[in-house]
């Protein structure tokens, strides 16, 4: 059974946007394992992801120097353009991808501008592990009524990067973390993250 | 020949690139996106922005209310109800606590919205500082220099002129401690409910081509003066002639017998979930 495009997709945005307007709430993406039949060296939340954002209109970047076929095949699944780090307008980082190099493409990839803070550059993250509100990040800011917990696999040095992109608000970097158990969670540029016992 | 509307009417592009909006929107609370606002089959500046807000979110499993003024069976939201309904065939719903999805001109609802809630606004005029700067370019300029004298000057001017704030409807708010917004013209009185609110909220305005949102749990403080601070409209011993309640928003109306002012719920159904639920029922359902 194919992916409907229309009802699926549908479907998988109203989580997205439920995730990114509640920073820290775990969303399911529940689509059928059927439907997981794309081949792509992916997790299912993170081409759901891709599929139902990404356009004609828009370009991204895989943050990995191992995966041009991927790149090549998002790029025939959504008719979204490969462009570098620094002008990809979404970022995709597979599970695996050495942590220097997503440190890197945190510091090189677009934060908007003053004028056009929405310029900047959404991230799509795979986790290792499962996604789960155990102990290790604390969330606060807007969408998180007290504050929550995350947990990720990112480590201080990670998080230190994208709190250095986010510091000068409104400018900054929104982060969309899925895991292999089509779960999905979101950080956006006003969350302030600090790792416990920090 | 008829041809079969495309679900929710936009084509999937459409709906893409509004998404992908609302997203940006969502992640800079107060801050107007601009997107690419389509044509739509009701003329600009009557909720084309908040009907291509709800026609982008909207899924077959939705229950879709449409208020207009806080009325449910006004022209505009009828419209708006059966041209969603006809391209979805989503429910439809007069009762707040029953909705996914709100879409409303000028109000929010006395039912206090909930966590799986989506509040959708249409928004006539998205720029809160276009009153004194008619340039885009230039309030843009003032939004990302955090530049809102102007905005604290319009409501002094109003104090020095009337001896207190007069913005009746549309009266500005900070977002966040960042944005000034125009929270679309809901009287003052709904301004508080944007605070800390636990639904989503987005705004849509159409011929302006802006996308704005106000995510859950996030402050929305009324511009006001330490000296004169935010006021709602007062209903101090005015209540609804119908219902009887005093603790929500009252239109003001004329007693044609009497001559008298009298007062009525702004909004129609949760007026009328008050009279059902004081009413006897007279035809009720008999126990075998």
């Amino acid at each position: 059974m194919q992916i409907d495009y229309v009802h699926d997709l549908q479907e998988v945005y109203r989580k997205i946007l439920h995730s990114m307007s509640r920073p820290g709430t775990i969303s399911t993406l529940k689509i059928d394992s059927e439907q997981q039949d794309h081949h792509l060296p992916c997790n299912h939340a993170t081409f759901l992801t891709m599929l139902a954002l990404l356009d004609a209109e828009v370009s991204f970047h895989v943050v990995s120097e191992e995966h041009h076929n991927l790149a090549n095949q998002l790029a025939e699944y959504t008719l979204a353009r490969h462009a570098s780090i620094d002008e990809a307008d979404y970022v995709l980082v597979l599970r695996g991808t050495k942590e220097s190099e997503i440190a890197d493409a945190i510091k090189k990839c677009k934060i908007g501008t003053l004028l056009d803070p929405q310029t900047s550059a959404t991230w799509i993250l795979e986790n290792n592990s499962m996604i789960t509100n155990e102990k290790k990040f604390i969330l606060t800011g807007p969408g998180v009524q007290h504050e929550v917990n995350l947990h990720l696999d990112w480590n201080k040095h990670l998080l230190q990067e994208r709190n250095e992109r986010v510091k000068e608000y409104p400018l900054g970097i929104d982060l969309v973390f899925t895991d292999d158990y089509s779960h999905i969670a979101c950080i956006p540029r006003t969350t302030t993250v600090v790792m416990e016992g920090m | 020949m008829k041809t079969k509307p495309h679900f929710a009417f936009l084509d999937e592009g459409s709906k893409k690139e509004i998404r992908r909006t609302i997203l940006k929107a969502v992640a800079i609370p107060g801050y107007q996106v601009p997107f690419a606002s389509r044509e739509m089959p009701i003329a600009r500046g009557w909720g084309t922005g908040g009907l291509q807000i709800t026609l982008s979110l909207i899924g077959k499993e939705d229950v879709l209310k449409v208020i207009d003024q806080g009325a449910d069976e006004s022209v505009n939201a009828v419209s708006i109800k059966k041209l969603v309904q006809s391209t979805t065939g989503v429910e439809i719903t007069e009762q707040t606590a029953d909705a996914s999805l709100i879409q409303s001109r000028h109000r929010i609802p006395e039912v206090p919205l909930t966590y799986k809630q989506i509040l959708v606004l249409q928004v006539p005029m998205p720029e809160p500082l276009r009153v004194y700067e008619a340039k885009e370019y230039k309030t843009k300029m003032l939004h990302a220099e955090q530049e809102y004298s102007g905005a604290w000057l319009m409501l002094f001017e109003q104090i020095m002129k009337y001896g207190k704030t007069s913005t009746d409807a549309d009266h500005p708010v900070y977002v966040n401690d960042r944005y000034v917004m125009a929270p679309s013209p809901i009287p003052r009185f709904d301004n508080p409910k944007m605070n800390q609110s636990e639904a989503l909220i987005l705004l849509g305005a159409g011929r302006e081509k802006k996308i704005y949102a106000i995510p859950p749990f996030t402050d929305v403080t009324s511009l006001a003066f330490e000296d004169y601070p935010f006021a709602k409209e007062d209903f101090t011993n005015k209540h609804c002639y119908l219902c009887g309640a005093d603790d929500v928003f009252l239109d003001e109306l004329i007693d044609e017998h009497s001559g008298e002012t009298i007062y009525q719920c702004n909004d129609t159904s949760y007026c009328m979930e008050r009279l059902n639920s004081n009413q006897k029922e007279e035809v009720g359902s008999v126990d075998a």
